[in-house]
């Protein structure tokens, strides 16, 4: 192995590492009935504190890692989703909490309903539950950066290959 | 080559980002326990500090290019120019001249001085508030926090931190102007835009204020700026108010004792509205500072 | 003055309107007006101050039947007086505007007007589509003989985007929809001179997911499970809402140990809710301590919840007819050890809401509604009760176990934040006492009973105090295995009003305080109401989107 090559793998290694141990995220409620908010928001608090691994609740767009989506995706509600998935920088990670946002859950059908959110935003990890409670949600964060750490191709590019009609959408 | 080295690494540059992130890391566990948490991990903010610079930087539209680039740089090399002349980690300062107190003093201001010009150049709403706010507590603490260090500038009768903090080795300044130690520890609260002081960021309101827009490396570096600034004015609060430089291991100690106090401080302080922080400032500040100012200059005249 | 009396008096007030009037239950009254007499009738009952209007109910009766009703719904104490208006179903339906008299309608004719195209002549705010910008002209989703290919989006110009938030020297700072200061989205613009806040709009409907038309397609027992996701924080709420209403359709006797279950997870509900408000007011404020330490305390209650019904969140506990779960003698022991707990810390939370100083200075004063206000605006709960305005489903109309279990009433002349703090902790006070009487005294027997397929037709109206107010359910059934139709109107919707125009004159500061004073809830809201956002439905390039800035109209 020559030197640049093993000097871009050391780097590769620490920012991965960096990667793992500081995801900022940001929640975005795109339909969701609260319950799953207020789970999220419980896993700030001293009983589940997600600090502990570095994880904290930015309030912009533009310095977090990782989008957190509740809710089935309402008419009025997709085009700002796409938006603050469109201002967050690279490289970003999509997480999908409660049956709603998986599925539609008890909402699918309704007139107002797009549907869940992987058919408006590419999705890197499902926490299912109605609501998920707060120790899953943080089970699921830990293994969607188990899954990045281990060096597997981004879960997104799997969905990429699949689905490409919202997508082309929004960047015509 | 010395030079070079004390520039880059020791005492200045590497070893001041590295030792602020220590102190940052100090004050977010201790405010986490304060609130019953556990708290992040040692390496917390190394790891935030390198993710941030691996990630993509967007540039907002219409932003002026050379403001958007050069201000985090300009914050942080202000910030470590400014460790030079303070006798960081109980060292004595690897530069000194007559007069470089005032110089140190408008280093620090530089930061936030960028800090308000990256939000009125990012020209989102969030960040021009946050721009706004971050000035007018400027103009709000800085005359008291002058003032504060001042205080043994005028009893040890000289500009030079070297010959201030000779003095101060000898006589405890806490002990003879408790209030001016007090201002100092708010004012650097203040500078810091720590709790309650943290209307121009306050998430609530504003988002992140000044630095809603920026993301990836700018925002690493503003970050890191205020970490530096967090340890330079720890180490000159402490030099000047609480026994001189002594033993380093001491120093450190003392300076993390000061953390302490400001970490209860944020812990139990609801956040104050900018009018409330800006007449706090005027009203107890200034007016607390210059009496003191004043009892100094009647006892040297007799 | 008893319920009966109230009503004979609405019928003596509305007398010169009536056409008709009938009494559907023993405090109902309904009195059928014709449309051009509506303003003249609601006026009457302001004039003698007789209740306040809780909601405006539109019902088709299908496109055989050949009309559409109004039902404005006025509560006084326990009795309900619902004014009819028949109004044509084609053609252009139209009735007069009562805004002007009772500011809160406006939100109540906006939802009329888009959901089944009732036009209202001289509504405030004329220039609304409730539903999303792409929604189609002509479609009323709440018409029997609406169906979803209907609805199919429609491409809107857009208009142009202003590259600045200004609007003269005027700053607009947009609140939301995403935003941290709201877990849920709503969105807000202020215009701010410097810090000061001269003017407010409010955008709603990034939740609104279609529920009431949702509730026709699904069973009687479906509903319960859909209604309950509603709202996460006040989930209870709703079912023990539509579950009540329902069994009082179906003629069915509830057992009294099941209510008084429903009754004690609802006080249950009541601390989790207010410890969640006063975290997050806490953290508007800029004190994450208090966030913190209420979130901790709140976990106890959020345990006991989770131990009676094995959910967290959305508990599910009543089924019509009665509850799932019994509450045996260990819960009865940790309930009383989790109570007395909670107790401790709300009267240590009390004292410190009301003697920080820190704290105080970002309160005292802010806000403030006097109780003439709060009754314009129809404000309703802790919001009304700060001004001292005695609002309270479970004292006016004891439902369920409260009629056994009575509450004593908490109220605060002085209106402002401090006082809605205040109001909160101590009613949490009251709820611990209401808990410890219900488990001391469970009456015995069955939890529930049978609950027939099909319920008989007929309509009710069902109103249960939430933690943020009065919740109103209209439920009508016509003998088939879904509802006819079923009308939801949560509290929150009634506060905006007050909350919006307290906002102006205060800093841009205080604005996350103000708006979670009133403890808002979103998705109660947005069931229904979305209103019109200027441009939706233009196509960024990639580019564009990577780079916008938050400047919106």
């Amino acid at each position: 192995m020559t030197v640049p090559n093993m000097f871009q793998q050391a780097i590769q290694g620490i920012t991965t590492w960096a990667r793992v141990n500081s995801p900022w995220v940001i929640h975005f409620n795109s339909g969701s009935c609260n319950g799953c908010d207020i789970e999220i928001l419980a896993t700030l608090t001293p009983h589940y504190d997600i600090e502990r691994f570095g994880i904290k609740l930015k309030g912009s767009p533009r310095h977090a890692d990782v989008l957190i989506c509740t809710g089935p995706v309402t008419r009025q509600a997709r085009e700002r989703l796409l938006r603050i998935y469109e201002q967050m920088p690279e490289p970003k990670f999509v997480v999908a909490v409660g049956s709603c946002g998986i599925s539609g859950g008890t909402f699918a059908g309704c007139y107002n309903i797009v549907g869940h959110i992987d058919e408006v935003l590419p999705v890197d990890a499902y926490i299912p539950g109605c609501p998920p409670r707060p120790e899953a949600i943080i089970d699921g964060i830990v293994k969607l950066l188990t899954h990045i750490q281990s060096g597997a191709p981004h879960p997104r590019s799997l969905l990429h290959a699949t689905r490409t009609e919202p997508r082309q959408e929004i960047k015509a | 080559m010395t030079a070079l080295v004390a520039l880059l690494f020791f005492p200045a540059g590497l070893s001041l980002i590295l030792g602020g992130m220590f102190y940052e890391w100090a004050d977010r566990k201790l405010v986490a326990r304060f609130q019953s948490r556990v708290g992040p991990r040692w390496f917390q903010p190394l790891a935030d500090a390198i993710k941030l610079l691996s990630k993509e930087e967007i540039e907002p539209l219409g932003v002026n290019r050379l403001l958007f680039w050069g201000l985090p740089v300009l914050a942080l090399a202000g910030a470590l120019t400014a460790g030079l002349y303070v006798p960081v980690f109980g060292l004595p300062p690897v530069h000194s001249f007559a007069g470089d107190l005032i110089v140190v003093l408008y280093l620090l201001s530089l930061l936030t001085l960028c800090i308000g010009l990256a939000g009125w150049n990012a020209e989102s709403r969030f960040s021009i508030v946050g721009a706004t706010r971050t000035l007018t507590q400027l103009f709000a603490y800085e005359a008291p926090f002058m003032l504060a260090l001042l205080g043994p500038a005028m009893a040890a009768g000289s500009w030079q931190i070297g010959e201030i903090v000779a003095y101060t080795e000898q006589h405890w300044m806490i002990v003879l102007q408790p209030i001016g130690f007090f201002i100092a520890i708010i004012g650097l609260m203040g500078k810091l835009e720590l709790p309650p002081f943290d209307a121009p960021e306050a998430e609530t309101e504003i988002v992140a204020g000044a630095l809603t827009e920026y993301s990836g490396r700018g925002l690493a570096l503003f970050h890191l700026g205020k970490s530096v600034e967090l340890v330079v004015g720890l180490s000159l609060v402490t030099a000047f108010y609480l026994g001189g430089l002594g033993n380093p291991i001491l120093f450190l100690l003392k300076t993390l004792g000061l953390l302490f106090i400001m970490s209860i401080m944020q812990a139990v302080l609801t956040r104050l509205r900018i009018d409330q922080t800006v007449g706090v400032w005027w009203r107890m500040g200034a007016l607390l500072a210059l009496l003191q100012i004043l009892a100094l200059v009647y006892v040297a005249a007799r | 003055m008893t319920t009966e009396t109230l009503l004979q008096e609405a019928g003596r007030i509305l007398a010169p309107f009536t056409q008709s009037s009938a009494a559907p239950e023993s405090n109902r009254l309904d009195v059928v007006i014709a449309a051009d007499s509506l303003t003249g009738a609601t006026a009457a009952l302001q004039a003698e101050g007789w209740g306040y209007l809780s909601a405006i109910t539109g019902l088709d009766a299908g496109p055989e039947a050949g009309f559409m009703e109004a039902m404005y719904h006025f509560c006084n104490r326990a009795a309900v007086a619902s004014l009819r208006v028949r109004l044509p179903r084609d053609g252009q339906p139209e009735i007069a505007t009562i805004a002007d008299q009772i500011p809160v309608a406006s939100f109540y004719e906006r939802e009329l007007s888009e959901m089944l195209g009732v036009h209202v002549i001289g509504t405030p705010d004329p220039s609304h589509l409730f539903l999303p910008d792409d929604w189609p002209d002509g479609v009323f989703p709440n018409r029997k003989d609406f169906n979803l290919e209907q609805a199919a989006p429609v491409q809107r110009e857009a208009p142009p985007v202003p590259e600045q938030g200004r609007v003269g020297n005027k700053f607009i700072v947009p609140i939301g929809p995403q935003h941290p200061a709201l877990k849920e989205p709503g969105h807000f613009e202020f215009a701010v001179d410097g810090e000061i806040i001269t003017g407010a709009r409010m955008r709603l409907g990034y939740v609104h997911r279609g529920i009431e038309k949702a509730t026709e397609q699904r069973s009687w027992v479906q509903n319960l499970y859909l209604l309950e996701r509603i709202c996460g924080i006040c989930s209870h709420t709703h079912t023990s809402a539509y579950a009540q209403g329902v069994e009082k359709l179906a003629q069915v006797e509830v057992p009294p140990r099941a209510l008084a279950i429903r009754a004690l997870v609802a006080e249950l509900e009541r601390i989790h809710s207010h410890l969640l408000w006063l975290g997050v007011a806490a953290h508007e404020a800029g004190f994450d301590t208090l966030f913190m330490a209420s979130w901790r305390d709140r976990e106890t209650v959020m345990n006991l919840l989770e131990g009676l019904t094995g959910n967290r969140v959305n508990y599910s506990i009543s089924v019509l007819g009665g509850v799932k779960q019994d509450v045996g003698p260990e819960q009865v022991r940790s309930i009383h050890k989790s109570v007395g707990f909670l107790e401790e810390r709300i009267r240590y939370y009390l004292n410190v809401v009301s003697t920080d100083t820190l704290f105080l200075q970002r309160t005292r004063g802010i806000g403030a509604m006097t109780a003439e206000a709060a009754i314009r605006y129809g404000a309703l709960g802790p919001t009304a009760r700060a001004s001292s305005i005695p609002r309270d489903v479970r004292i006016d109309a004891p439902y369920g176990a409260y009629a056994h279990f009575p509450v004593s009433l908490t109220l605060d002349s002085r209106g402002d934040l401090e006082a809605k703090f205040a109001v909160r902790l101590k009613e949490l006070l009251v709820s611990c006492f209401t808990i410890r009487a219900i488990v001391d005294n469970l009456p015995p027997g069955e939890l529930s009973v049978r609950f027939p397929r099909r319920v008989p037709a007929g309509e009710t109206v069902s109103r249960v105090e939430a933690p943020r107010g009065e919740a109103f359910y209209f439920i009508k059934s016509a003998g088939g295995e879904t509802p006819e139709r079923i009308k939801i109107r949560t509290p929150s919707l009634c506060n905006w009003t007050s909350a919006l125009n307290e906002a102006i004159g205060h800093q841009l500061a205080d604005i996350p305080m103000l708006i979670a004073g009133m403890d808002p809830c979103f998705s109660c809201n947005d069931r229904l109401i979305t209103i019109r956002r200027g441009d939706t439905a233009h196509t960024y390039t990639w580019q564009q989107m990577r780079a916008w800035r938050e400047v919106r109209p």
